[in-house]
């Protein structure tokens, strides 16, 4: 540096003593006697020519002296500050850090003027320059320090709303399996927590102080001007990446490798996607919506600068949030991770125009197709995953015990509150299936199924309509086949009514009963209807037969005859009595009106039949009054097991 | 690339056979000379990259031109080991012994992979963010006649670079430190936040990989348990799985040593594979030849074989030199010296400039087209057991 300064002037100089040399000539040229005109006249041109060019090095010397001047009041001010290590020129006040500015400036100018003479008329100006060069990259240098400084001074953390990931009590983990379903913990996962519409809550925010971007800005054109861009954008990358880096720590984002992800226990990782959902949308919405604008505040002025930087703050993130899904796609398809897997799809689709707008330019293309990619992988999968749900049914006839006591199997509760929670999602399958039923015609699906279908035909959700139909389609016959499972065709027709009534419950209860529509409701209503009625066929009419007269004309009935139908009347009644008391109805209502209505039968049977026999036989021989046999009837369905046989001998 | 040129041809063989004969027993010769061709085909190519033919102008191995033809050849043996292993097969054929055990090993490979091509482009980026720092250290010494100030622009970034480059090496921990040189040098304590980030407070969060994920055990890992076929598998499909478990195990391995990755400590400088098959002998040759590499950069430390970033790494070492002793003016001969280097220097980032974001598509496109085959086989084998194995 110092060798600069202490340089003297040898050029200058040398041209000074060289015009005074040829003075000196002239002069002595002129005193000759023998000097013809032409020649006096080429000698006067000359003397004219030597005294301009002497003029023009006088102004020229003065120029230089000047430009010196000012590139050492401009040096004096940047090695002011760089002597001082301890504080920072923006630190120290408007004025100081304006008074930096304009000793760049001040370098700047007197740079383009040395380079706009040409480069070898002066060697001096060329020293010069190469002073102005130098001292412009200390400035430079200490710029990029102030820049990292106040960027790192300024910065603003998000609020406090979007910090912490909280799990709302309504996400608990669909269960596995069919068996384990309890009606509860799926009741409550089907509340899905939908922050999908809260869209308004999201807004641009100030990553960096609104007070700082005049003074970043200042910065950056400086820099820029000075041809020291590419320093620029280092520093401000690097320092903003941290930002974000920083910001990703404070909201618990942790990285998982592939095999991390396949690895991971599915309640874990139901968790970290409902992490990763939550994440998503506050940094695509959020920090990057703002990061764009932070960068097009300062460097709106550089052209595609602007969107460079913020795709290399940016794209590491990305990619690392991206390929968490990348995982997630690559999974096994489990019915229980559908919803997790739409909710994923509905994050990626509610994204999608805000991605299509930070990465509007050619360069981030890349993470607008990776993206769109992810989303068509987590479509497809849960498309597989959708369809393959009916498969999934079809095959889990597992046992071949019969659910004891008839009552609602747990793959009806499991299916009919899956398919229930699915509704919440109608739109996004119908989208993501909307291809799909034309060509796939589900052979379960039954004949009055299809006639629902071509009534909801015009209707918006048709193919998911189509799909759910399918899905109970197959529910029935798995249950169809596994009634065959009871040797008793009364109890068959118990658990047809008993899970058949659930699904209509189930549909009538939810949106499912716009899927379904009116017609399958009351088709179902009247299948529970018909069932009932075969199960009192089954029950009761063999048992009824034993009272009726079967011969209207003849009144000669022997005693015995009574007595015998009575007694086997009771026995059979007894029995009945004794299994049907183990079956269960769970559905109160259900269960009452069956228990009336065969009750109506029973009784009005036996009344009669008590009315007519009670001239020719004992009151002791009758063994139940028709008052014990309506209460005993209302014991019917209730799931424990009673007998009457004891009752009876203690009576007695 | 003479390698791809016959792929066509096989592929539509295979298909047009497999379609003819897919219901007849007894094919299994027909099956052998589709082995026979597959083999032929990986030796084919990797001897073509081991020796390259002489009529072209080849690229030096390691350099980022080689690399991606071996991620040509990669994607190439894929296709046609997927056709293999895949089309037109009865699902059954892959569901039972050995290969019942041997394909799940394999998709457990791919996985590490797939892991892997992330580690590495994220690492590319990490390239890209030298040959930046390299490009300014041009621009400033490209400058004539050259100045102080210019030169010690130029010394800024190289420091960075060089530094970074360690750094990258050693800990493998993305671009975070290359800060610290580059702009708290000099001023300490200035203000705590900028120093705690200097240091590198969140290196932890080397951005791409989970914490403690190593890419040489990863590498150790997909090696393991992988054994040549032996008596009658070797002529089954045991011995293409065999195959492109290989093949995938080399190209990862080499990917790592060659691009900067996290954790690459104690990464294998040989695997086993059986000199007496035909198909390995080349791949035993670059194995060798980059093992070689490998041992050297040990020792005196380095952040990728890439052959560009050697060449920058040493370019930068040697800049440096020149901008420690420089002073103004600078003699005639030593200017010379240094712009032959900056012209190479500026030619590294050319090809860097070039070839990086292909590399980097290159990777991505391949982990694409692993994800899709790993699927395509899970659905086989889906199919396959579907019948004994429980779906929920």
């Amino acid at each position: 540096m110092g060798d600069y300064k202490s340089s003297s002037t040898p050029t200058h100089e040398g041209e000074q003593h060289l015009i005074a040399a040829a003075r000196h000539i002239m002069q002595a040229l002129r005193s000759s006697s023998f000097l013809t005109d032409d020649l006096r006249k080429t000698l006067s041109d000359l003397e004219s020519h030597l005294s301009a060019i002497a003029a023009i090095t006088e102004s020229k010397t003065q120029e230089f002296s000047e430009f010196e001047k000012r590139l050492k009041s401009a040096e004096e001010k940047v090695f002011s500050w760089e002597s001082n290590d301890q504080i920072m020129i923006w630190d120290s006040g408007p004025v100081e850090a304006s008074n930096y500015l304009k000793s760049i400036d001040e370098i700047q100018k007197l740079i383009q003027n040395f380079t706009s003479l040409s480069v070898d008329e002066y060697g001096k100006h060329k020293e010069l320059f190469y002073r102005a060069d130098s001292v412009l990259q200390l400035a430079m240098s200490r710029l990029e320090e102030e820049l990292i400084h106040i960027l790192v001074r300024y910065e603003q953390h998000l609020e406090p709303e979007y910090m912490s990931f909280r799990l709302s009590g309504a996400d608990i983990v669909y269960d596995e399996s069919f068996v384990s379903a309890d009606e509860e913990s799926i009741e409550e996962a089907s509340q899905r927590n939908r922050y999908t519409n809260e869209s308004d809550d999201y807004y641009v925010v100030d990553l960096v102080q609104p007070l700082a971007i005049p003074h970043l800005k200042s910065i950056a054109k400086a820099m820029f001007a000075s041809n020291y861009g590419y320093e620029f954008c280092h520093s401000f990358i690097n320092t903003r990446k941290y930002a974000l880096d920083e910001y990703l720590v404070v909201l618990g984002v942790q990285i998982f490798s592939i095999e991390d992800v396949l690895k991971m226990e599915w309640t874990s990782l139901n968790l970290e996607i409902k992490k990763w959902s939550w994440i998503m949308k506050i940094i695509i919405r959020v920090y990057l919506a703002s990061e764009k604008w932070l960068c097009e505040q300062i460097l709106a002025e550089f052209g595609s600068v602007s969107s460079f930087c913020f795709l290399d703050i940016s794209k590491a993130t990305m990619a690392c949030l991206l390929n968490f899904g990348e995982a997630i796609a690559m999974g096994s398809r489990r019915p229980e991770k559908l919803f997790s897997l739409l909710d994923m799809y509905e994050v990626l689709a509610d994204l999608l125009l805000d991605i299509d707008a930070l990465f509007m330019e050619e360069t981030g293309s890349f993470i607008r197709i990776e993206f769109h990619e992810l989303m068509k992988s987590l479509g497809n999968l849960s498309k597989t995953t959708f369809l393959e749900f009916g498969n999934a049914i079809a095959t889990s006839n597992t046992s071949s015990n019969p659910f004891s006591g008839g009552g609602i199997h747990p793959l009806t509760r499991y299916v009919m509150n899956y398919i229930k929670t699915l509704t919440e999602y109608g739109r996004t399958l119908n989208f993501l299936i909307k291809d799909q039923c034309i060509e796939d015609s589900n052979p379960a699906l039954e004949l009055e199924d299809r006639q629902g279908i071509e009534d909801l035909f015009s209707s918006t959700f048709y193919p998911t309509a189509h799909h759910l139909l399918s899905i109970t389609s197959t529910l029935k016959s798995s249950l169809d086949s596994r009634s065959k499972l009871y040797k008793d065709a009364a109890l068959q027709h118990v658990f047809l009514m008993n899970n058949i009534h659930y699904m209509v419950q189930k549909v009538k209860s939810s949106k499912l009963m716009f899927f379904f529509g009116d017609e399958w409701i009351r088709e179902h209503i009247a299948k529970v209807q018909q069932h009932a009625t075969s199960y009192e066929r089954a029950t009761w009419s063999s048992v009824l037969s034993l009272l009726r007269d079967d011969n209207q004309r003849s009144h000669s009935f022997s005693k015995a005859s009574f007595r015998e139908r009575c007694r086997a009347f009771s026995i059979a009644f007894e029995e009945v009595y004794k299994s049907q008391t183990g079956w269960s109805i769970p559905d109160l209502e259900l269960r009452e009106g069956l228990q009336i209505s065969t009750a109506q039968n029973v009784i009005q049977a036996y009344r009669t039949f008590v009315g007519r026999i009670s001239g020719d036989i004992s009151d002791k021989d009758v063994k139940y009054t028709v008052d014990d046999l309506e209460k005993y009837l209302f014991h019917l369905f209730e799931g424990s097991p009673r007998s009457l046989h004891h009752a009876f001998i203690r009576r007695r | 690339m003479g390698a791809t040129d016959n792929q066509g041809s096989f592929l539509n063989r295979i298909s047009i056979r497999r379609n003819q004969v897919v219901s007849m027993e007894g094919n299994h010769e027909q099956e052998l000379e589709d082995l026979e061709h597959f083999q032929k085909h990986v030796a084919d190519r990797f001897s073509d990259l081991l020796s390259p033919s002489e009529d072209f102008p080849s690229d030096p191995m390691l350099s980022i031109a080689w690399v991606r033809k071996l991620l040509d050849v990669f994607l190439c043996c894929e296709a046609e080991f997927k056709a293999v292993l895949l089309m037109g097969r009865d699902p059954s054929q892959i569901s039972k012994p050995p290969l019942d055990r041997l394909v799940p090993e394999f998709l457990d490979r791919v996985v590490k992979a797939l892991d892997i091509c992330n580690a590495v482009s994220h690492g590319v980026d990490s390239v890209r963010h030298f040959q930046k720092l390299a490009e300014i250290a041009v621009s400033a010494l490209e400058q004539r006649p050259i100045g102080d100030g210019q030169v010690r622009r130029a010394k800024k970034a190289l420091s960075a670079l060089v530094i970074g480059m360690a750094v990258e090496d050693k800990e493998g921990g993305g671009n975070k430190a290359t800060e610290r040189s580059w702009s708290f040098g000099r001023r300490s304590g200035v203000s705590a936040p900028n120093k705690e980030r200097a240091v590198g407070h969140f290196r932890a969060l080397s951005w791409g990989m989970s914490k403690g994920w190593s890419a040489a055990k990863q590498i150790q890992a997909m090696s393991s348990n992988l054994v040549a076929p032996k008596g009658n598998e070797a002529s089954g499909l045991a011995q293409p799985v065999y195959i492109m478990s290989t093949i995938m195990l080399f190209v990862m391995w080499m990917l790592v040593t060659a691009i900067p990755c996290q954790e690459r400590n104690g990464l294998m400088t040989h695997f086993p594979v059986p000199r007496n098959l035909a198909w390995a002998q080349a791949m035993i040759g670059l194995q060798e030849k980059i093992s070689e590499e490998w041992k050297k950069k040990e020792k005196k430390g380095s952040a990728g074989l890439l052959e560009e970033m050697q060449k920058m790494e040493k370019l930068g070492q040697s800049l440096i030199e020149f901008s420690d002793s420089f002073q103004f003016p600078a003699e005639a001969e030593k200017l010379e010296e240094v712009a032959a280097q900056v012209a190479e220097l500026a030619e590294t980032c050319r090809k860097m400039e070039e070839g990086l974001v292909p590399l980097q598509q290159q990777i991505r496109e391949l982990f694409h087209r692993v994800v899709r085959s790993r699927s395509e086989v899970l659905d086989v084998l889906d199919q396959g057991g579907k019948a004994s194995a429980p779906v929920m």
